[in-house]
């Protein structure tokens, strides 16, 4: 067992952002939603988790969020062990993953804005950088006309967007998008995956977990499938 | 200092989110403010008062017959060992009957047919200032009272023992609203700074999985309990001011305010309540948030 450990461990090579070593999942009291599954993205990278509902994808990415912590196995972004972060260290982290949540995970009486400009005000940052990068992922997202809507009054394709936006919106090292496209037409797929693919190339490491296979058809980039908690390379 | 900014854009968010009850929360520490320093206000005016009037208080021994100077300096002696004393006079009948007859003023003409021998020769005792508590002036009576060669010692006993009780029942009533404003202040501002908190459950959640740390959680809720503690003790002491300036123009010139001076609390006892009460209002924020979940 350790052995395998540090067959999978690379230490020092600062171009791999995350290491998931034979990982299992097991929610109490006995569902096992990921079981031994190991993974690597290295920096820059876009890596797409297809599989059926049900297969461990919102897991897997809640796992890489220390929401979840793992049953067995090991966690590492930046290399460092996840599961042995104190409480600041992690919050720290999440402030650089950005996470599109299936569930959204949206302030309903907060405007769209406001819910957009959270993810950098935890950060600290400029109030007016946070002012003119919310007004740009708006716009980029075909959102313009919503800023002073509360989020709630949104239909759940826009409340998809405004999540996405959220996610996206301290240009983060990691960005795990949950479902992206779920609730969206052709026209608005496109300009997330187009936003998706700015951040990549300016440097974030995505992972998109789907079932929509539009999405991924014929990529170049990387896909993993899971199938009941079982992680394969396609 | 953007961290400040970020604190206070923060909280001003949450106090915009539940205005009502912390407008409510506002209002009751103004006013167990307003009662305590009403209380303490007329509590320290009135041991002001007492002192004053302490300055002037001697103790009347009178005297069965006249003391030759030996005697006098053996009388003198003896009372200097039991208490420190400001200074004795001795007092003959004539000199008191022309003392009366001063205090009588107009009125004197009673005193024409009067032998000024049916005063009795008598000593005034000014106590030092040490001993000007009630219970010692009592115990020094008493000891005067045993002396030989004494008939009566006076010295306005009922007078200063009401105005004792009375400023004992002020001390009471001072402590009492004292430990209410600490109790309203400090459970009150937790308590509602926990509702609110409650209240924003799910935005704290939110705010925990965007990377919200704890002080940039924490940080924002002390500032309200400061400022809870500011404006509301600000307002009450504020309130308690022209309430004393309205007392002041209305009745300063009838009668009782010129009995004695009525001064407003000193700057020092003004900044002392204002400080306590900031104090307690943000000891109130840290309990409520405390047990603040952790997610
Ligand atoms: N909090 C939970 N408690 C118990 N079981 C869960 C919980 N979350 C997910 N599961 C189960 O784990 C499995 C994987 O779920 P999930 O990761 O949500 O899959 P996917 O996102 O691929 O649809 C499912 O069987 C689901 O019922
Ligand atoms: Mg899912």
């Amino acid at each position: 067992m350790l052995n395998n450990f540090a067959e999978n461990l690379s230490p020092g090579n600062v171009s791999n952002l995350v290491e998931i070593v034979k990982v299992t999942k097991i929610y109490p009291p006995d569902v096992v939603a990921l079981r031994n599954v190991s993974l690597r993205a290295r920096k820059g990278e876009l890596i797409f988790l297809t599989g059926p509902s049900g297969a461990g994808k919102t897991t897997l990415l809640k796992l890489l969020c220390r929401q979840e912590m793992a049953t067995k196995g090991l966690i590492e972004i930046e290399g460092k062990d996840l599961s042995a972060l104190g409480d600041n260290d992690i919050q720290k982290l999440r402030q650089r993953i950005g996470v599109a949540y299936q569930d959204f995970k949206l302030l309903p009486r907060l405007s769209v804005s406001q819910n957009v400009a959270m993810a950098m005000e935890v950060r600290f940052m400029n109030p007016l950088d946070i002012k003119e990068r919310v007004a740009e992922l708006l716009a980029k997202l075909g959102l313009s006309e919503k800023h002073h809507k509360p989020a709630g009054k949104l239909s759940r394709g826009e409340q998809q967007r405004v999540a996405i936006a959220r996610a996206a919106a301290g240009s983060p090292l990691l960005l795990l998008a949950d479902e992206p496209t779920g609730n969206l037409d052709s026209a608005t797929t496109a300009l997330v995956m187009n936003l998706f693919k700015e951040l990549n190339e300016s440097g974030s490491t995505i992972i998109i977990a789907t079932h929509d296979e539009s999405i991924y058809q014929g990529t170049s980039h990387k896909k993993f499938e899971l199938r009941q908690g079982e992680l394969y390379q396609v | 200092m953007k961290f400040l900014v970020f604190m206070f854009m923060q909280t001003g968010r949450n106090i915009r989110h539940s205005w009502g009850v912390q407008l409510m929360t506002l209002l009751t520490v103004t006013l167990s403010v307003l009662i305590f320093s009403f209380f303490f206000l007329i509590y320290t005016n009135m041991v002001q008062a007492g002192l004053k009037l302490g300055e002037g208080l001697r103790l009347t021994v009178y005297l069965t017959a006249q003391l030759n100077p030996a005697e006098q300096e053996e009388f003198k002696k003896k009372i200097t060992d039991f208490g420190r004393v400001e200074k004795i006079i001795f007092i003959t009948p004539a000199e008191a009957f022309a003392r009366l007859g001063r205090q009588l003023g107009n009125d004197k003409d009673v005193l024409d047919d009067l032998n000024p021998a049916f005063l009795p020769y008598s000593a005034e005792i000014y106590p030092h200032k040490d001993i000007k508590t009630l219970t010692r002036i009592k115990e020094f009576s008493d000891f005067l009272k045993n002396l030989p060669g004494t008939m009566k010692v006076q010295y306005g006993q009922g007078w200063v023992e009401r105005f004792g009780h009375f400023v004992r029942l002020l001390r009471f009533i001072v402590i009492i609203s004292g430990t209410l404003l600490i109790l309203t202040t400090m459970f009150m501002v937790s308590y509602t700074l926990r509702l609110t908190l409650y209240a924003r459950q799910q935005e704290l959640k939110v705010l925990r999985y965007l990377g919200a740390t704890n002080s940039y959680i924490k940080g924002p809720v002390l500032i309200e309990g400061f400022t809870l503690g500011l404006f509301g003790s600000g307002l009450g002491l504020g309130a308690l001011f022209f309430l004393y300036q309205w007392v002041k123009n209305h009745f300063g010139a009838t009668g009782f305010m010129n009995i004695f001076e009525f001064s407003f609390l000193p700057v020092s006892n003004t900044a002392m309540i204002l400080f306590s009460s900031i104090m307690l209002c943000t000891l109130g924020s840290i309990l409520s948030i405390r047990r603040l979940l952790k997610i």
